[in-house]
């Protein structure tokens, strides 16, 4: 009991000890947490849209007038087997069609279709994919059959999946790599605060040790300073987030409204809680560094 | 109560300080270590709390060899071994009462302990009206019977003084000095290394004299010199 009061008013010391140190610590993990938070809502959101936009990846086979039904119903059916592909539809001229007329009425831009004699649109098969990663393959083998007097066409999107699959790989690393220097700036700044701190003692540390402390017991203060720069860094990132929570709630409403997205109910539950788990790692252990290089020497 | 076999001790950058020693002391004993400058009283000193190890030979302190210690068990040996330095050591922000009561709470005693163990080890060395004063407000003396008290309050078998008079004019050595002697008719072992001739001829206990790191002279009623 003595040892616990010991304790806990001498990591209170520490931290008000060295406000300066202290306020800059905290600040630099709570801005630390509120990054990660962005980042991880972020990285959620884009993952979301991804499978959203890789459900939508088609590619389109024009078809000669001149196909036999049966050889069309051939090539769908070899089409349908490739693992890559998840469902081929046959869109008949007249269905053409019936699309461009539906879409004139909703567009002004689009003139009457009735002046149209004769319809001019071919028939088409559309491919979705399972995997748009194989979108590139499966186009270029269906190229093949250009030629072979039933497909006369092949139309894919591979550059947009493309992109599309760059841009969040890229934010992701790029994410990741200024996570984790964040991650390594922030326990250096913890490591020095309660190296500083760890300095101020030193001659009660010694007197410690003299009289045989245990070095848990000398750590304990310092480690307990450590996880106060964290949950008071934590508890501002959380204070930043939940006054942001409103705009961003808006916003990924609108958003979720374009993309069946959900972050689940729990989510931000779950990221408040790793917000202040991961805080109080890493003020535990860094000044679980500082502590010990100093008593190992 | 303390047994040093075949000692040597040289530091990292090739100094020998203290060379084949052997040397008994049994509990209860009260021994003057002498020697001039430079001579390992120090170093011997730091041997037996473990702040050194041997680079040869067994220093044993209550049947346990200290260089055998798992780091954990250091601190049971440190409590075993009371020590008092030359410059006291006081925690300046602390008082009388906090620097002897820092000890029992940093090593986990209750606080009623804490309370009754310290008033015991003040008035023992004579400071109780003194317990609220800081440092600062102290004499030299009382400084260091401020510290002798706080190696005091563990109830160590051994107490270890590396020149606890350096800094005092005669009247409080002698003073700390009939203190130090007081302790050790309680039961405590007690290790005094000094300078201090007058001191040593005065008392004729046992006298271990140190000579560039060797044992030159062991008297059981020795004087400072030979
Ligand atoms: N940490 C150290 N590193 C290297 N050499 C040391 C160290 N401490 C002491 N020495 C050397 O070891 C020898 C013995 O030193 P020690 O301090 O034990 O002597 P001492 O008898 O206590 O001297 P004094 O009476 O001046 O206090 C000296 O030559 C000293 O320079
Ligand atoms: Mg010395």
């Amino acid at each position: 009991m003595t040892r616990l009061l010991y304790v806990l008013a001498a990591a209170w010391h520490g931290f008000s000890r060295n406000p300066f140190m202290s306020v800059a610590s905290t600040l630099t993990v709570a801005l630390m947490l509120v990054l990660l938070a962005f980042f991880v809502v972020t990285d959620r959101g884009l993952q979301s849209a991804v499978a959203l936009l890789e459900q939508k990846v088609e590619l389109v086979l024009y078809l000669s007038d001149d196909a036999k039904i049966s050889q069309i119903l051939d090539l769908r059916a070899r089409v349908e087997k490739d693992p890559a592909v998840s469902r081929v539809d046959y869109v008949s001229k007249d269905d053409a069609l019936q699309r461009l007329k539906e879409l004139a009425a909703t567009r002004a831009d689009i003139g009457p279709i009735e002046e149209i004699g004769s319809n001019p649109l071919p028939a088409s098969l559309e491919i979705k994919l399972a995997k748009a990663q194989e979108s590139r393959r499966v186009a270029s083998e269906l190229r093949a059959e250009v030629g072979g007097g039933i497909v006369t066409e092949v139309v894919d999107n591979p550059e947009v999946v493309d992109q599309l699959l760059t841009i969040t790989r890229v934010l992701s690393i790029g994410g990741l790599v200024v996570l984790g220097m964040m991650l390594f700036v922030t326990l250096f700044i913890i490591v020095n605060t309660i190296r500083i701190a760890v300095h101020a003692r030193r001659d009660e540390i010694e007197i410690m040790q003299l009289v045989g402390a245990t070095d848990q017991l000398i750590s304990a203060p310092f480690v307990l300073e450590g996880m106060l720069v964290g949950i008071f860094g934590a508890a501002l990132a959380l204070l930043v987030l939940i006054g942001a929570a409103g705009p961003v709630t808006t916003s990924l409403v609108k958003f979720l409204d374009i993309l069946p997205v959900s972050l689940g109910p729990n989510f931000l539950a779950r990221l408040a809680a790793g917000v202040f788990g991961l805080a109080l790692l890493m003020g535990a252990g860094g000044a679980t560094i500082s502590i010990r290089t100093h008593l190992s020497r | 109560m303390i047994t040093l076999e075949d000692v040597s001790k040289r530091y990292p950058n090739g100094t020998y300080a203290l060379r084949d020693i052997d040397l008994h002391i049994p509990a209860g004993d009260f021994v003057f270590i002498v020697g001039s400058s430079g001579a390992g009283k120090s170093t011997l000193n730091r041997l037996l709390i473990r702040e050194e190890l041997p680079t040869t030979g067994h220093v044993v302190v209550d049947g346990q060899d200290v260089a055998r210690l798992r780091r954990s068990k250091v601190p049971l040996l440190r409590r075993k071994v009371g020590v008092v330095f030359q410059d006291f050591k006081l925690l300046p922000t602390k008082t009388v009462y906090e620097n002897v009561a820092f000890a029992l709470i940093v090593t986990g005693h209750d606080g009623t302990t804490v309370r009754e163990e310290t008033d015991r080890a003040l008035a023992l060395v004579g400071l109780l009206p003194r317990r609220h004063h800081f440092p600062r407000e102290l004499s030299g003396g009382e400084q260091q019977r401020t510290a002798i008290a706080r190696a005091l309050v563990m109830r160590p078998k051994v107490l270890v003084a590396d020149e606890p008079t350096g800094n005092l004019d005669p009247v409080t050595t002698w003073e700390i000095i009939k203190l130090l002697v007081r302790v050790n008719e309680l039961g405590t072992t007690v290790l005094v290394a000094t300078h201090n001739a007058e001191i040593v001829n005065a008392l004729r206990r046992r006298v271990v004299h140190l000579d560039h790191g060797r044992v030159i002279r062991d008297e059981r009623e020795g004087l400072y010199a030979a």
